[in-house]
């Protein structure tokens, strides 16, 4: 019943993140997967801000911060520069919100997947640009209300399934985790450290302030996305072996839906839209780990 | 030893010697063969590097960035569009005080596409805090690439050395390449102020309040000033060591001069040509030549062209709205000095337009015979 | 806590903006609303146990496979693990908060384990805290031996004073050895006496021993049951064959010959009933069950009804007798009639009503009467108030006499073990207050568990065991998130059949598997059993490991009151309040 987490800490408090942050659990927990001997490119993002200003910092490993969009070139060239060195234990891990990830970031992510660069790129999405108040990504839901998807104007396409497309370059290793599943999240990167090449990790992690929960109820909303079949724990290795890691309950998506203010607008037709959409998206899942691609 | 090969050859060869350990870049027109010669130096073991083929130039500068605070020597080429697309990351290269060199082949900016030479593309970067060093031939951009790891490397700030497209990059010169132990000599190893390791464990570039902030600018600043000298000794050491110095400028016949005319790039070769001849036909004329960009030397060019009435600045670029980028450069040094040059700016050579001997003549004759200009912006061998 | 790097100027500043200090200087703890805390709560089970036991955390021990220290958990309070274990009603289960997702936690059979696995307890030489009181308990049964053994823990010297030859009180005599082997009651008084508990046997107050006699004592209690049988009072009572359930389940436990009949009417629904019962068939009867009301108002336990039932036991609901026949001074008949429910009586039950018209005779060789006992209050002094045939007692088990307590079956009616048990902690509790001057009603307060009669003598000796606050956990007050549905771990029992033979067992423990899993299913309701999610959780690292008993605690200078601590743990061991600004 009880959870085994590696116990050491690389991080301390006295961070600047929100109350109920589902980010710094994330990181807290990735950095107990990846002990000292790391280092994080953290690029424009609520963790550029949350791990504290010059001169202090709340994480134990050395940081380096880069601009928005170059998260994954940054890595390749530290790892560059480290490979260089002569250093072999170091693992680089960039460390990138959805937006530095599905939109500004995916240049770089893809001319780094597509040379297959040795990092572990750890994608913290809480499905808008949350950052600069909670604008629109292309992560945020099919309807998920953000201030520039405005109740009025709601968000007509679908969430960018970023997993097929790291897939799809053929990178060694790609996961989606949830800050609610500690111990797959773990083992989850664990696994990567020990993979050579771009491994790439979509992290779950929910925001208060941006998705109208109370600020004690990030894990549990985390937990219900997984329940529901919204965001499936799976693994996909050499691009085409998927596995799922987790068997979840199949809860009715409104359990999830109806817990965030972000959804609150949603008529019974809409709500009925996305199970369907969640149905098919489970079944296309399970096809392709039974080896069915369609 | 003497080889005759092109600019971009002697700028790989440049890099080579300079043991550069990471290299970034993406190819674009005229910069192409640096990419391609320091690929194939690097596949035959004659350049111990990394070389990371990224999807973009935005992308190349980040990495260098990146690997450069890692603790590796670190360079990038590109021309025109390819650096402008690296603007955010020039700022970020220089604000994060990081001893990158970068070579950029001046090339004109679209619409439409030119890819011949012009000074647009590096002069719209002249406010990131780039060191910029203009070259004139293939011996000089072998030679500045090596000088600018060591200056960057002492004042932590990133040097961009410009050759011109075309006429230089691709044009073979006879270019003295020196031994790899001699310039091993010269350029020790980099050792990082602050290097990146996981056993003293820091946060690089985090969110700076306005507390701080102003105070890493006036750092950067001060590094600037000191730049000039840094560069001076340096380039009195490679000639010790080398037997051949660039000087950050170079006055020619300026000494009883009526004009002197300011140029950069290859225009200053074909100009010195003209000076030369014009100057046996009794005509009083002189030639600055300006290799040192940024920081722009004040105070020598203060020193040559004192006592000087006119000058003409020949600028292959143009800063719209206000004129010719070397020409506000020359009049903002005389601004508080009693004695001021009248400064005639020429706007010549954009887009790759030959700047010929008689296109020089008629701006030298123009500025001897004209007690001002007659514009602001005085347009040379413009179709109209 | 590192402090706040500052510069004045920017010479001591670095080259470009690099980071070598921590957060920790950035008390984040001043952004907080409300402020979590660790706080135990009571948990049901806990809560409904008359004996007290801290159910979760002797469970949560035998999950770590400390067996031991489960077993010293429970005898911190209950000194009859191996005997509860096997023949109380466990309430516990019947409010355990599992059953609402999906089976009760087997804790009976749980506890039943831990004992059984225990070994005997050395015989402690007395220690410096030794107090010179001594006390004299009247009555070795569960009542009297649980106060004695409290009170030896407390450092006082308790001498019990048994009329039979043998202690145990209803244990020995009431309980047949096919629920209670003899071995586990004796290994378990043993273990009292231990403590230094001293068992005069053989000594009936009122005969052997006066009341003036006990003068030299502090502190006397009386504990001396419920063993009169109540008399049917109908006609043939006095017939050759007929007798009490009591007397009958006694002598065999004695070890006395037993004469009785083959087809044998036991009158009554408890448990003394279906235990002579089942002791008539074992020895070679057709008992049957004869029941004035139905099954649902049966006082015995549903499960020694549900075992007489597979055990072939008829049981007639719904039917009173009315005569006793008989032939030669010999029980031959037994005239009944049946009943109908009524209006409710004091006790809540319906009133059985006789149906006119509808007597009947049944054969019968042997009756045996199991309706009900009482004390024999005879041997008090007049100064100790009685009435309704019970010691009045006050809730510090006090009589009319200052220094006279009572307790168990002869102060109330809930005539089950456990009661018992707490009856006479509940005693030596309130005889320690006595000794030291302390009124006992400004302690009860605190060591009461939820809000029935449970009291525990931890929180009466422990300042921590008193933080845990008294508001029940209910089912809906947990979070379920982190539990799967699993099976009850069930205790096998011999087969039907088979039982009927001897009086063998009929239930055998739990295996150590069984025992692991079950201790798995145990929500711990409202008790911090170290499963970490608030650790792991935190956002702000602000969960610190304790060395001490609390565990866990909050490090208010960083914790920003997200709540997701409160949240997350499954089982409502913290609790909320607004921050003091």
């Amino acid at each position: 019943m009880k959870m085994e987490i590696p116990k050491e800490e690389h991080m301390g408090p006295g961070h600047l993140a929100c109350a109920g942050c589902g980010s710094p659990v994330g990181l807290r927990l990735a950095l107990k997967a990846l002990g000292k001997k790391t280092v994080i490119v953290i690029p424009a993002s609520c963790m550029s801000i949350i791990v504290g200003g010059f001169p202090h910092s709340a994480v134990g490993v050395p940081v380096v911060h880069v601009a928005f969009e170059t998260a994954a070139c940054s890595a390749s060239g530290i790892r560059a520069s480290l490979d260089m060195q002569g250093d072999t234990e170091t693992t680089v891990v960039a460390w990138a919100g959805d937006g530095g990830t599905f939109d500004i970031g995916i240049q770089a992510l893809s001319g780094a997947a597509e040379r297959n660069d040795d990092f572990i790129y750890i994608c913290s999405d809480n499905e808008a640009y949350m950052n600069t108040g909670i604008q629109r990504s292309s992560a945020t839901p099919y309807l998920a209300w953000t201030t520039t998807t405005p109740v009025g104007n709601p968000k007509e396409g679908p969430k960018k399934d970023m997993m097929a497309i790291m897939a799809d370059h053929g990178i060694p290793y790609a996961a989606t985790a949830c800050i609610a599943y500690p111990e797959d999240f773990i083992r989850k990167v664990t696994k990567a450290k020990g993979i050579k090449g771009t491994r790439f990790i979509h992290l779950l992690t929910p925001c208060p302030a941006g998705w109208r929960i109370a600020s004690n109820e990030a894990v549990k909303v985390a937990r219900l996305a997984v329940e529901t079949k919204v965001f499936p724990l799976y693994e996909i290795e050499g691009g085409n072996v998927y596995t799922i890691t987790y068997q979840p309950k199949g809860i009715p998506v409104e359990a999830y839906l109806s817990q965030q203010g972000r959804f609150s607008h949603l008529t019974t037709e809409q709500m009925a839209a996305i199970q369907e959409n969640v149905d098919r998206q489970w079944d296309r899942l399970v096809g392709r780990c039974e080896g069915r691609l369609h | 030893m003497k080889k005759v090969v092109s600019g971009n050859k002697a700028v790989a060869y440049g890099v080579m010697l300079s043991r550069v350990q990471v290299i970034s870049a993406y190819p674009i027109t005229p910069q192409t063969t640096i990419v391609e010669e320091l690929s194939r130096f690097c596949a035959e073991g004659e350049l111990e590097a990394k070389f990371i083929k990224v999807e973009s130039e935005h992308s190349a500068m980040a990495s260098i960035i990146a690997s450069s605070v890692t603790g590796s020597r670190s360079f990038t080429a590109t021309s025109s569009h390819g650096l402008a697309l690296m603007h955010e990351m020039l700022h970020w290269a220089a604000g994060a005080r990081l001893p990158i060199v970068l070579v950029d082949v001046n090339r004109a900016m679209g619409p439409g596409w030119n890819i011949w030479t012009d000074q647009a593309d590096s002069l719209s970067q002249r406010d990131t805090g780039w060191i910029q060093l203009y070259c004139e031939d293939n011996q000089e951009v072998l030679d500045t690439i090596i000088q600018a790891f060591r200056i960057a490397e002492t004042v932590s700030l990133p040097v961009m050395v410009v050759l011109d497209a075309f006429f230089l990059s691709h044009t073979s010169e006879i270019v003295d390449i020196p031994d790899q132990e001699e310039v091993d000599q010269f350029l020790p190893q980099f050792e990082p102020q602050y290097p990146l390791n996981t056993g003293e464990p820091r946060a690089y570039y985090g969110m700076v309040p306005p507390d701080y902030y102003m105070e890493f600018r006036y750092k950067m600043q001060e590094a600037m000033e000191e730049t000039v000298g840094v560069a001076r000794n340096v380039d009195e050491e490679f000639g010790r060591q080398f037997g051949r110095t660039h000087g950050l400028i170079e006055p020619y016949r300026c000494e009883d001069a009526e004009a002197v005319m300011v140029t950069s790039g290859t225009v200053t070769s074909t100009a010195r040509v003209v000076v030369e001849r014009l100057r046996e036909e009794g005509i009083k004329v002189g030639l600055l030549k300006v290799k040192m960009f940024r920081p722009f030397p004040m105070e020598e060019i203060k020193g040559v062209l004192k006592g000087i009435e006119k000058v003409g600045v020949i600028d292959r670029n143009i800063s719209f709205g206000h004129g010719g980028i070397f020409a506000q450069e020359i009049r903002s040094t005389f601004c508080n000095e009693d004695e001021r040059p009248i400064v005639f700016g020429f706007i010549a050579g954009l887009g790759g337009r030959d700047v010929t001997p008689a296109v020089i003549e008629e701006v030298i004759h123009y500025t001897l015979n004209k007690s001002r200009p007659e514009e602001e912006i005085l347009w040379i061998d413009l179709k109209r | 806590m590192a402090p706040k790097i500052s510069y004045k100027r920017e010479s001591e500043m670095p080259l470009f903006p690099v980071s070598s200090g921590d957060m920790t200087w950035n008390r984040t703890g001043t952004w907080r609303y409300i402020r979590p805390k660790y706080e135990d709560k009571t948990p049901p089970c806990n809560a409904a146990c008359p004996a007290g036991v801290d159910i979760p955390m002797f469970i949560g021990l035998v999950g770590e496979g400390r067996y031991d220290e489960a077993w010293n958990v429970i005898r911190q309070e209950n000194p009859f693990p191996g005997v509860c274990g096997r023949v109380c009603f466990h309430p516990c289960e019947s409010h355990c908060n599992r059953a609402e997702y999906d089976e009760a936690i087997a804790i009976n059979a749980m506890e039943r384990f831990v004992a059984d696995q225990a070994p005997p307890v050395k015989p402690e030489s007395p220690s410096e805290g030794m107090r010179k009181e001594r006390v004299a308990v009247i009555g070795a049964g569960p009542s009297g031996l649980s106060c004695a053994y409290h009170l030896a823990r407390m450092g006082y010297g308790a001498t019990v004073f048994e009329a039979l030859p043998q202690p145990g009180g209803i244990l020995r005599t009431g309980i047949p050895s096919y629920r209670l082997p003899e071995d586990v009651l004796d290994k378990e008084i043993a273990d009292i006496q231990a403590y230094g508990v001293e068992i005069k046997t053989n000594t009936r107050l009122g005969g052997d021993l006066s009341f003036e006699d006990l003068q030299e004592y502090e502190a006397i209690f009386i504990a001396t049951g419920a063993h009169v049988s109540r008399k049917l009072n109908i006609p043939g009572e006095d017939l050759e064959g007929v007798g009490s359930g009591l007397d009958l389940l006694r002598d065999i436990n004695m070890g006395k010959a037993v004469r009785m009949g083959k087809q044998v009417a036991v009158i009554g629904g408890g448990n003394t009933a279906l235990d002579a019962a089942r002791a008539v068939l074992r020895m070679g009867g057709t008992p049957f069950i004869l029941y004035r009301r139905s099954r649902d108002e049966m006082p015995a336990f549903h499960e020694e009804i549900s075992e007489a039932l597979e055990e072939g036991i008829e049981i007639r609901y719904l039917t009173g007798p009315t005569r006793i026949l008989g032939h030669k001074g010999q029980v031959t008949q037994l005239e009944c009639i049946r009943m109908e429910l009524g209006a409710e009586d004091e006790t809540g039950r319906r009133r059985p009503v006789p149906i006119r018209g509808s007597s009947f005779t049944i054969e019968a060789d042997g009756v045996v009467v199991a309706v009900g006992e009482e004390p024999d209050l005879g041997f008090l002094p007049a100064d100790i108030r009685v009435e309704a045939k019970l010691v009045t007692t006050d809730n510090g088990a006090r009589t009319s006499r200052k220094d006279v307590f009572a307790g168990g079956d002869v102060v109330h009616l809930d005539r089950t073990v456990a009661h018992a048990i707490g009856s006479g902690k509940r005693a030596a509790i309130s005889i320690d207050c006595l000794m030291r001057d302390t009124g006992f009603s400004t302690v009860l307060g605190e060591i009461r568990v939820g809000e029935g009669g449970t009291l525990s003598v931890t929180k009466y000796l422990s300042d921590i065991a008193r933080m845990r606050s008294h508001h029940v956990v209910a089912f809906d007050e947990l979070n379920l998130d982190y539990f799967e549905h699993a099976e009850r771990n069930e205790r096998l029992k011999l087969p039907a059949p088979e039982r009927a033979r001897d009086f063998k067992e009929v239930s055998s423990g739990l295996t150590e598997q069984q025992a692991l899993k079950e201790a798995g299913r145990c929500f711990s309701c409202g008790v911090c059993n170290g499963c970490e999610n608030c650790y792991i959780f935190c956002p702000d690292l602000s969960v610190i490991t304790d060395e001490g008993l609390l565990r866990y605690r909050i490090n208010y200078d960083y914790c920003k009151g997200c709540g997701i601590c409160i949240a997350e743990c499954p089982r409502n061991a913290l609790s909320v309040e607004k921050e003091a600004k």
